[in-house]
C-alpha cells in the first residue's frame, strides 16, 4: 500500500478545502461527501494524480433518502486505482423535486451508460450528458421504478388473485 | 476407330432437360398449390426479433474487383500458352514470334496497370 | 433389454404391399414426429431445456434434432426463462417471422404468468403478446415436465386441419394479439 487512508483525506482536504463535507470509513473503505459545483473537479483531480492514478470509475449510482428533506439523493461515485489497489467513495448529496448533476463522462467514459442507468432507474438529470436516455427499462415508462415513493405492488392489478399469493 | 454422332449425346441433353424440368415443375406447383400467409412484417428481412432498418447494401472497395478482373485477363493469356506449350518445336519461330508478340502486348496493358497504381492495396 | 414398439399406425385400409389412408393423418404424423423447435431461451429454464436435449432426457427422439434460431426453419416457438417488457416485441415479431404451422410452448413459471417476478419490468405471462399452445408449469420445470409438454404439442401437431391457417378462427385469433396477417 503506496498510501494510507489518512494521507489520501489530507492532500484532498489540502486541494478541496471547503467541500469535503463529511468522512467515514465504513469497513475501511474511505467514504468522502462533497457538494455538486466541485465533483466534476475532484474526478479530474484524482484521476490525474501522479501518486493516487484513480483512473477506473468502477461504479456511478443513486440512492433515494425520501426522509431526509433536501438531501434525498444521494449520487455515489466507486473510484479504484489499480497501480495502488486503493477504493475511495465520494457522495454528492442532490435535493429532490428535479435533481440534477453535472456530468462525469468529461473525466470517465464509462460514466456514459452508468448515467442513463442512475438516470432510468432514479431520474436523475446528467447535465451535458450526450445521450440521456433509459437503458435498461422500456422507453415509454413515464415514471422512474426505483425511487421509494410507490407501494411494493401495483394496486391496480387485475390478474394476480390475492386468495393465492398469500392475501 | 469409332464414330461418335451427334445424336449420340441427345441423352446428356435430355436429362438437363429432366432436371431443370423438375425444379421448374416443383416450384410452380407448390407455389400456386401451397397454403401460405403473408405479412408486413411477416415477410420483413429477420433481424433477431429487432426491426430491420435500411437495407444491406454497404459500398465496398473497388480493389477487390480490380484483382479479380486483373486475375482473370492474365488466366486467360496463360491458357493460352499452354497449347504453345504442347506445340512448341511444330510452330517453330514463327509461332515463337506470335508468342511473344501476344505476351508483349499484355505485358504493355501490365506496365499500365502498374504505373496507374491499380495493384496497390491501400 | 427393452423392446422397441412401433408407433400405432393411423387408421387406412391396408393390402397386400400398400397402405392407403388420408392426407390429414399422414401429414400430421410426419409434422408431429420432426417439430424443429426454436429454442427462446432465457433464463433458468433455458438450463433446464439444455437438459433436456442432452443424452440423458434427450428431446431429440421425439423428432426436435435440429433445434434452429431463425424462425423461417422452425415450428415451435419453445419460450424458456422470464420475458421483460423490452423484450416482449422482439419475441413478437420472432413469432410473427415464423412460418405457418407454428406452435408456441411455454416452459417455466415466468413465461406462462410472469413467475415470482412480479415487478415493473417483467412481462407478466408471453400470453399477454403471442397466442400459447401449451404452457409448462414450474420453475424450473423438471425435463420430463418439458418433455410432456412437447407431447400434447405433438398431440395438436398431429390434429391440427391442414387448413388451420385459412381459418377465421385462427385470424381471429391473430388479430386479437394484433398481428395482421393477409
Amino acid at each position: 500500500m503506496a498510501f494510507s487512508n489518512q494521507q489520501l483525506l489530507d492532500d484532498l482536504q489540502q486541494q478541496f478545502a471547503n467541500s469535503i463535507l463529511l468522512v467515514e470509513e465504513p469497513f475501511g473503505l474511505l467514504t468522502i461527501e462533497t457538494n455538486r459545483d466541485v465533483i466534476i473537479n475532484m474526478l479530474s483531480y484524482l484521476k490525474g494524480h501522479t501518486t493516487f492514478q484513480f483512473i477506473f470509475l468502477t461504479y456511478l449510482t443513486a440512492v433515494h433518502y425520501p426522509d431526509q428533506k433536501e438531501k434525498e439523493f444521494a449520487i455515489v461515485y466507486h473510484l479504484h486505482s489499480w497501480v495502488h489497489n486503493f477504493q475511495l467513495r465520494i457522495k454528492v448529496f442532490v435535493p429532490s423535486p428535479n435533481p440534477e448533476m453535472p456530468t462525469a463522462t468529461v473525466v470517465f467514459r464509462s460514466a456514459n451508460w452508468m448515467e442513463r442507468e442512475t438516470y432510468d432507474n432514479m431520474g436523475i438529470h446528467f447535465v451535458g450528458h450526450p445521450d440521456l436516455r433509459r437503458i435498461l427499462n422500456v422507453e415509454e415508462m413515464d415514471y422512474f421504478p426505483l425511487r421509494k415513493e410507490y407501494p411494493l405492488e401495483d394496486q391496480l392489478r387485475q390478474d394476480k388473485v390475492d386468495s393465492m399469493f398469500g392475501r | 476407330m469409332k464414330e461418335y454422332f451427334p445424336s449420340d449425346y441427345v441423352p446428356i441433353f435430355v436429362q438437363f432437360v429432366l432436371a431443370i424440368g423438375f425444379v421448374v415443375v416443383t416450384m410452380i406447383a407448390t407455389h400456386l398449390l401451397g397454403p401460405s400467409r403473408k405479412g408486413k412484417v411477416k415477410d420483413d428481412p429477420f433481424e433477431c426479433g429487432i426491426e430491420s432498418v435500411g437495407d444491406a447494401r454497404t459500398p465496398i472497395s473497388i480493389k477487390y474487383f480490380l484483382v479479380a478482373i486483373l486475375f482473370v485477363l492474365f488466366d486467360v493469356e496463360i491458357i493460352f500458352m499452354y497449347p504453345w506449350a504442347v506445340n512448341f518445336k511444330s510452330l517453330g519461330w514463327f509461332g515463337f514470334i506470335e508468342m511473344f508478340l501476344f505476351m508483349g502486348l499484355l505485358l504493355a496493358g501490365f506496365y499500365y496497370v502498374i504505373r496507374k497504381g491499380v495493384l496497390n492495396w491501400e | 433389454m427393452k423392446i422397441t414398439t412401433l408407433d400405432k399406425a393411423p387408421d387406412g385400409i391396408e393390402g397386400e404391399g400398400f397402405f392407403a389412408t388420408s392426407f390429414d393423418q399422414v401429414i400430421g404424423m410426419a409434422r408431429q414426429n420432426s417439430l424443429w423447435p426454436l429454442p427462446f431461451a432465457t433464463s433458468c429454464c433455458g438450463i433446464e431445456f439444455m437438459a433436456t436435449m442432452g443424452s440423458h432426457y434427450d428431446l431429440a427422439r421425439f423428432g426436435s434434432e435440429r433445434p434452429s434460431f431463425s424462425p423461417r426453419q422452425a415450428d415451435l416457438l419453445m419460450v424458456m426463462g422470464t420475458i421483460a417488457k423490452k423484450m416482449a416485441p422482439i419475441l413478437k415479431q420472432v413469432y410473427i417471422q415464423m412460418a405457418e404451422p407454428r406452435w408456441v410452448l411455454s416452459v417455466g413459471a415466468c413465461a406462462s404468468s410472469g413467475g415470482i417476478f412480479d415487478t415493473y419490468s417483467v412481462l407478466q405471462g408471453i400470453d399477454r403478446v403471442i397466442p400459447v399452445d401449451v404452457y409448462v408449469p414450474g420453475c424450473p420445470p423438471r425435463p420430463e415436465q418439458i418433455i410432456e409438454g412437447l407431447m400434447k404439442i405433438q398431440e395438436l401437431a398431429g390434429n391440427e386441419s391442414l387448413r388451420r391457417r385459412n381459418t377465421d378462427d385462427y385470424k381471429h385469433l391473430l388479430e386479437s394479439y394484433h398481428i395482421h396477417v393477409q
